[in-house]
């Protein structure tokens, strides 16, 4: 609790939106957002699915090794990882307590750390891939591999847009508090001041719900004026789009090191 | 409205518009009627809710297309008609940039959200098309910026590139001042008009500041109750005093002050019985006739009489060239003549503020003040990690009584440092107290009770459903005994008692900044805190706004204002603080401030075009409004202030 | 838009209107969400699930289809791609069930107006929801385990857990952040937030188009990838939830093992902090560092 309580009180609105805008934006430099995306999307397809049929410890921990790395390539924010860690100690902490409930004994453990290396090799590989490539070419090989383009749009228009709705959120939030009354006590186990706090994030919604509107309208206007509507429904757009994704060497080393690596992690499996 | 030119020389070309919004009854058109050549500069201007953006939102197709309204008329854009093409195709013909641009940009980069229509429309050297686009608006060197990293002009410009990376003959600007500081306005102005110029295109502008038009038009159109009631050359457009008053737009500072001048001569000559022909010659040599018989030169008081455009036309200056060279003119030669020094006795009529100062002012000893900075620093985290120092060690106190005007231009810290008073952010180093107390040990909920902070965008505070509720909310969840009264206090005094049903959202400009500052006042606070409280506002509301100030003295004793607002700090302030870099660079009343032009041109600070004349022409004006200026110059022509007024044969 | 007849047409745009509302809101709710801490009292968990509230009220009030999608659409993008919390093909069932819980939700209500329409419709999809997500959970371990019925115990139990955790999300989300703050928000929003998108408010009469937005690809396409979702998702949780409960696993590394990997994350997010504080503290105080939830 007292983890929690000042990490509360470390936290900011302001804080938190630096710190999603650093993991959204800050991958410009990373290496691993020169691959090509859809090499990317494909190679996380590979690490989000295949570990949850793996039961071998040797191979789950060399996967996850290997995440590490990535993960380091990739420049993820401490935040991110701040918050994998306080998922997982509360997913599999939880997991373990119930095994231990319904009948369970020590021998769960096992299998429970077999889950917390194969929920942390799914969760760093989606973390590297979507958190450290940068947000335009991950909607862009979601274009390429044939999600609808209204998405892939989505995708990089919420990026666009965060900053300015927390910017509005920001706002509304201190209009209420400039103007409204905090607790004077905080309460057994400060829930006072969540509870202060958890009606003013929903009520802050009843004025932004009216700003946004106010905007998406601007907005949808704007991409009518240029083409928006048009260019979803024209191919030769989508394929302009995507033309500049090229599959280079990089990638094909990326891709097949990885395999050699996997490849290599069973055979030294079976050998064990 | 329908002139000589040929089809294919006209942009833009309506026949008897009529539209009526969908659910709406009445008719936002009704048979507008407009042609436009190619190549023009053309403002449209016009009274809140006449239709001026409705009438842009045809030429691309908005409407009826978009809008599926009641539709009657015609609309050509380059010789085309409109109802047979969508909104795509015509908008390669004609960019459109919207008043709140933020909300128009939708891509993360700006060679992004260049490239974004040429992409759209699937044109293979679309790169190329947004590069240059980028080249057009002067903002090549930050193609690799997100948007988010850019300016409020900078963002205007992206908007602008965005609406031009079709190369569309047509651009339709939507009030681009409104949002922007004097100085990023006059930014976006230059590159519409090297748009124009060099680029050949067609640029409309809906705008109220007419200074601006004055500089950069060729053509003005004006609407009332969804016309066209008429389009004219600028010069001859913004001299039709009698629409502009009846529609509340006000003619350029430099018109208001020759029409000012030109009332008071024409009284002087009343009552000594001079001939009109006594006038000073014409010596401007610009094509300005000479100043008007008087009888018709006084719009604002007879707005019957005002001069009409006919053969005898009567045309005052618009801009502060023709300013210079008009008064200049009457002034013969002795316009470099010092009127400085007896120039307060010329506005002597006007209340100078000031007195307030030297009475409770930081000089008194026993004052204890209401805010003090000790070294206080501020700094953000911005994007990339790196820290961003916005106020370098501030020291200042703001005593009880005064008025406060904090200027500066963007980011020289002037939000932050009312954010550090009002207990937002906290300072990084150094400490603020407010009442005497630490900031740092305080909440915001504690320090607004004695500190208000009114945000620039007023609509921002608004988070109930009516005005009545917006003024009680404060008061209600703190419990105020008194509140009953108090609400009904401020709706009365900041005159909103008609108002308070309505959703403070769907009001106007000038109603949303009233509502606003009733909010702020409502705790009857210690010192009250304003963020460029007269942006966005056209100049009707904003006459308005000094008025509400002046109530708001009645329930807060001290005010702080942060602006960029030149008139506002002349006119209100007694005490004027300039940063700059985050730092303080200059801190003293309204008339020394001033007196510094380094320290004005250091601080970025836009002077007015009332005091680009008077310095131009070497008069020394303490004030700055038109009368003031105008009173300055009849002293010196009637002789009160020159002492060698007999170098004046006219008047002599 | 087409409001002679009470079809309720809209254009193209609106609806990409009521979709980009949805999603940017309900989007940025679910960052929040995501990063309240839940309360945890033994095995009831006072989590704030989500703010249902925004896609139920955005329902009632627009055309449900456009902003069910949006919301789903910025779950995904906001609450999880952002995050890295992207939990890939498994999402796919939450992405239907939601659309779905709001949708229907939505359709409920023909008169924003009526309050207990509104409260009946909200708890309803708060309650459809829950439950395809209960029934999904319980039907992946029935699947998922080869020998569910000879593990004793864990049918009543995978039972209860799914059944407490129901009545969890229902009585405390379903209660605070759906049926209040709609009940609150419907009536105050109705009639005023439809203008802002040029949409004519929505009256009793209005019918939706339903044959263009329930056309059979519609609806094969959805139960072919709620099939799919389905068999991913139970493939997928096949082996760690309890499929190698009973099997009794040489007991290599024994209790410590869990504490330890527990550790070790405890400790990653102990030295992240500690780096943060220390480099929050070199570079001085960051603004505006009230407290927040």
């Amino acid at each position: 609790m007292q983890l929690v309580r000042s990490w509360l009180n470390k936290i900011t609105i302001e804080r938190i939106q630096l710190e999603l805008m650093n993991t959204a934006y800050g991958s410009g430099h990373a290496s691993l957002s020169r691959l090509d995306p859809r090499c990317l999307l494909i190679w996380y397809l590979f690490f989000a699915i295949v570990p949850w049929f793996i039961s071998n410890l040797t191979v789950l921990a060399g996967m996850f090794l290997m995440m590490v790395v990535t993960t380091i390539l990739s420049r993820v924010t401490p935040f991110i990882i701040l918050v994998l860690c306080l998922g997982l100690i509360g997913q599999v902490g939880w997991l373990f307590i119930l095994s231990l409930f319904f009948g369970g004994d020590i021998s769960s453990a096992l299998p429970l750390l077999k889950l917390t290396l194969k929920l942390s090799v799914v969760s760093l590989a989606s973390i590297t891939v979507f958190s450290g490539m940068d947000p335009e070419k991950i909607s862009d090989g979601l274009l390429a591999l044939g999600m609808p383009a209204a998405f892939s749009f989505s995708l990089s228009y919420g990026y666009r847009i965060l900053p300015v709705l927390f910017e509005e959120f920001r706002n509304v939030l201190l209009s209420y508090r400039l103007r409204g009354k905090a607790p004077e006590e905080p309460g057994v186990m400060y829930w006072r001041m969540a509870a202060y706090y958890l009606k003013l994030l929903v009520l802050s919604f009843f004025p932004l719900m009216l700003a946004t509107a106010k905007r998406s309208r601007t907005t949808v206007e704007a991409l009518e004026t240029r083409g928006f509507s048009y260019g979803m429904k024209n191919p030769a757009a989508k394929k302009l789009k995507l033309a500049h994704l090229k599959v280079s060497t990089r990638d094909i080393m990326f891709l097949s090191g990885s395999a050699v690596y996997v490849s290599l992690l069973f055979w030294i499996s079976g050998r064990l | 409205m329908h002139n000589t030119a040929t089809e294919s020389d006209l942009a833009v070309r309506l026949t008897d518009v009529t539209f009526v919004y969908p659910g709406s009854e009445e008719p936002v058109l009704k048979g507008a009627s407009l042609a436009i050549e190619r190549g023009s500069f053309t403002a449209i201007i016009g009274g809140n809710g006449c239709g001026k953006s409705t009438l842009c939102k045809l030429f691309n197709g908005l409407i009826p297309h978009y809008y599926v309204g009641d539709f009657s008329g015609e609309v050509e854009i380059c010789g085309q008609p409109a109802n047979t093409q969508n909104v795509a195709e015509l908008s390669r013909m004609v960019g459109y940039v919207y008043q709140d641009f933020d909300n128009q940009l939708v891509r993360p980069t700006v060679l992004d959200e260049a490239m974004f229509a040429p992409l759209n429309y699937g044109l293979p050297d679309y790169r190329v098309m947004g590069l240059q686009a980028l080249e057009m608006c002067g903002l090549t060197h930050l193609q690799d910026r997100y948007i988010w990293e850019l300016s409020g002009g900078q963002k205007h410009l992206l908007a602008l590139a965005g609406a031009l990376s079709l190369s569309p003959d047509i651009l339709v600007v939507d009030e681009p001042v409104s949002q922007l500081d004097p100085q990023h306005a006059r930014q976006v102005y230059e590159v519409l008009r090297s748009l124009n110029e060099h680029y050949g295109k067609t640029v409309i502008v809906i705008e109220h500041h007419t200074e601006f038009i004055a500089d950069y038009c060729k053509e003005v159109c004006l609407m009332e109750n969804g016309q066209v009631l008429w389009q004219l050359p600028v010069a001859d457009g913004l001299n039709r005093l009698d629409d502009l008053a009846r529609l509340s737009i006000q003619p350029p500072e430099v018109t208001q002050a020759a029409v000012h001048l030109s009332s008071l001569l024409r009284k002087e000559n009343g009552a000594a019985s001079h001939d009109q022909q006594d006038w000073p010659e014409d010596a401007d040599g610009r094509g300005l006739s000479s100043p008007p018989e008087s009888a018709k030169c006084m719009p604002g008081l007879h707005p019957d009489n005002a001069p009409r455009l006919g053969q005898d036309e009567v045309r005052y200056p618009v801009t502060t060239d023709e300013a210079v060279a008009y008064f200049s003119g009457m002034l013969g030669g002795r316009a470099d003549l010092p009127g400085a020094h007896s120039s307060s006795e010329a506005s002597g009529g006007h209340s100078r503020p000031g007195s307030r100062l030297t009475e409770s002012g930081p000089e008194d000893a026993q004052a204890r003040p209401i805010v003090e900075f000790k070294q206080a620093r501020l700094s953000y985290r911005t994007i990339r990690r790196a820290e961003r120092e916005v106020l370098r060690g501030i020291n200042l106190s703001l005593y009880e009584g005064e008025r406060i005007a904090l200027v500066g231009n963007n980011g020289a810290g002037k939000s932050s440092l009312l954010r550090l008073i009002a207990g937002i952010a906290k300072p990084s180093a150094g400490a603020v107290e407010v009442m005497g107390e630490d900031t740092k040990h305080q909440s915001i909920e504690q320090l607004s009770s004695h500190v208000s902070y009114v945000f620039q965008n007023p609509e921002d505070m608004f988070i109930e459903d009516n005005v009545y509720k917006e003024v009680a909310h404060c008061l209600k969840s703190r419990a105020y005994p008194d509140a009953e009264q108090r609400i009904s206090q401020m709706l009365e005094s900041f005159r909103l008692e008609s108002l308070k049903d309505r959703d403070a959202r769907l009001l106007s400009g000038g109603q949303q900044r009233r509502v606003s500052l009733a909010i702020g006042a409502a705790v009857l606070p210690h010192l009250i805190l304003l963020d460029e409280p007269t942006a966005n506002l056209d100049l009707a509301t904003r006459e308005e706004l000094l008025g509400t100030l002046q109530d708001l003295e009645g329930f807060v004793r001290t005010v702080v204002i942060a602006t960029h607002d030149m008139q506002l700090v002349q006119q209100w302030a007694t005490r004027v603080i300039v940063l700059t870099d985050g730092t303080v660079a200059g801190d003293g009343s309204a008339a020394d401030i001033f007196a510094d032009h380094h320290l004005i041109s250091r601080a970025g600070l836009a002077p007015t075009q009332i005091m680009d004349t008077a310095s131009r022409l070497d008069l020394h004006l303490t004030g700055s409004t038109p009368a003031e200026f105008a009173q300055l110059v009849h002293a010196i022509l009637t002789g009160k202030e020159v002492p060698h007024h007999a170098a004046c044969p006219q008047l002599a | 838009m087409a409001n002679q007849s009470n079809l309720y047409t809209l254009t193209s745009s609106q609806k990409m209107m009521i979709f980009v509302l949805s999603m940017s809101l309900y989007g940025l709710s679910n960052m929040f969400t995501e990063l309240i801490p839940a309360l945890q009292l033994g095995p009831i968990e006072l989590s704030v699930e989500y703010f249902a509230f925004i896609p139920l009220t955005l329902c009632m009030l627009f055309h449900p289809v456009y902003a069910a999608v949006g919301a789903s659409v910025g779950e995904v993008i906001f609450g999880e791609l952002m995050l890295g919390q992207f939990g890939g093909l498994g999402e796919l069932e939450k992405f239907l069930t939601f659309s779905f819980a709001m949708y229907v939700a939505g359709r409920m209500v023909r008169d924003p107006l009526n309050r207990r329409q509104v409260g009946i419709a909200a708890m309803t999809g708060v309650i459809i929801h829950q439950l395809c997500s209960a029934l999904v959970d319980i039907g992946k371990v029935w699947i998922g385990v080869e020998e569910f019925e000879a593990v004793p115990g864990l049918a009543p139990s995978v039972v209860i857990v799914e059944g407490v955790s129901f009545l969890n999300d229902v009585l405390f989300s379903g209660t605070l952040f759906a049926l209040l703050p709609t009940l609150y928000l419907v009536p105050r929003l109705y009639g005023k937030i439809e203008p802002l998108l040029g949409i004519k408010p929505r009256v009793k009469s209005t019918k939706y188009e339903s044959a263009g937005v329930i056309t059979p690809k519609v609806v094969i396409t959805g139960i072919v990838l709620a099939v799919v979702a389905f068999v991913a998702e139970s493939l997928s949780e096949t082996d760690w939830n309890f499929g190698e409960w009973d099997s009794g696993f040489e007991d290599r590394f024994g209790v410590g093992a869990i504490w330890l990997s527990l550790a070790a994350a405890a400790v990653i997010a102990a030295i992240t902090i500690i780096i943060m504080r220390a480099r929050a503290e070199k570079r001085s105080r960051n603004s505006g560092d009230a407290p927040h939830a």
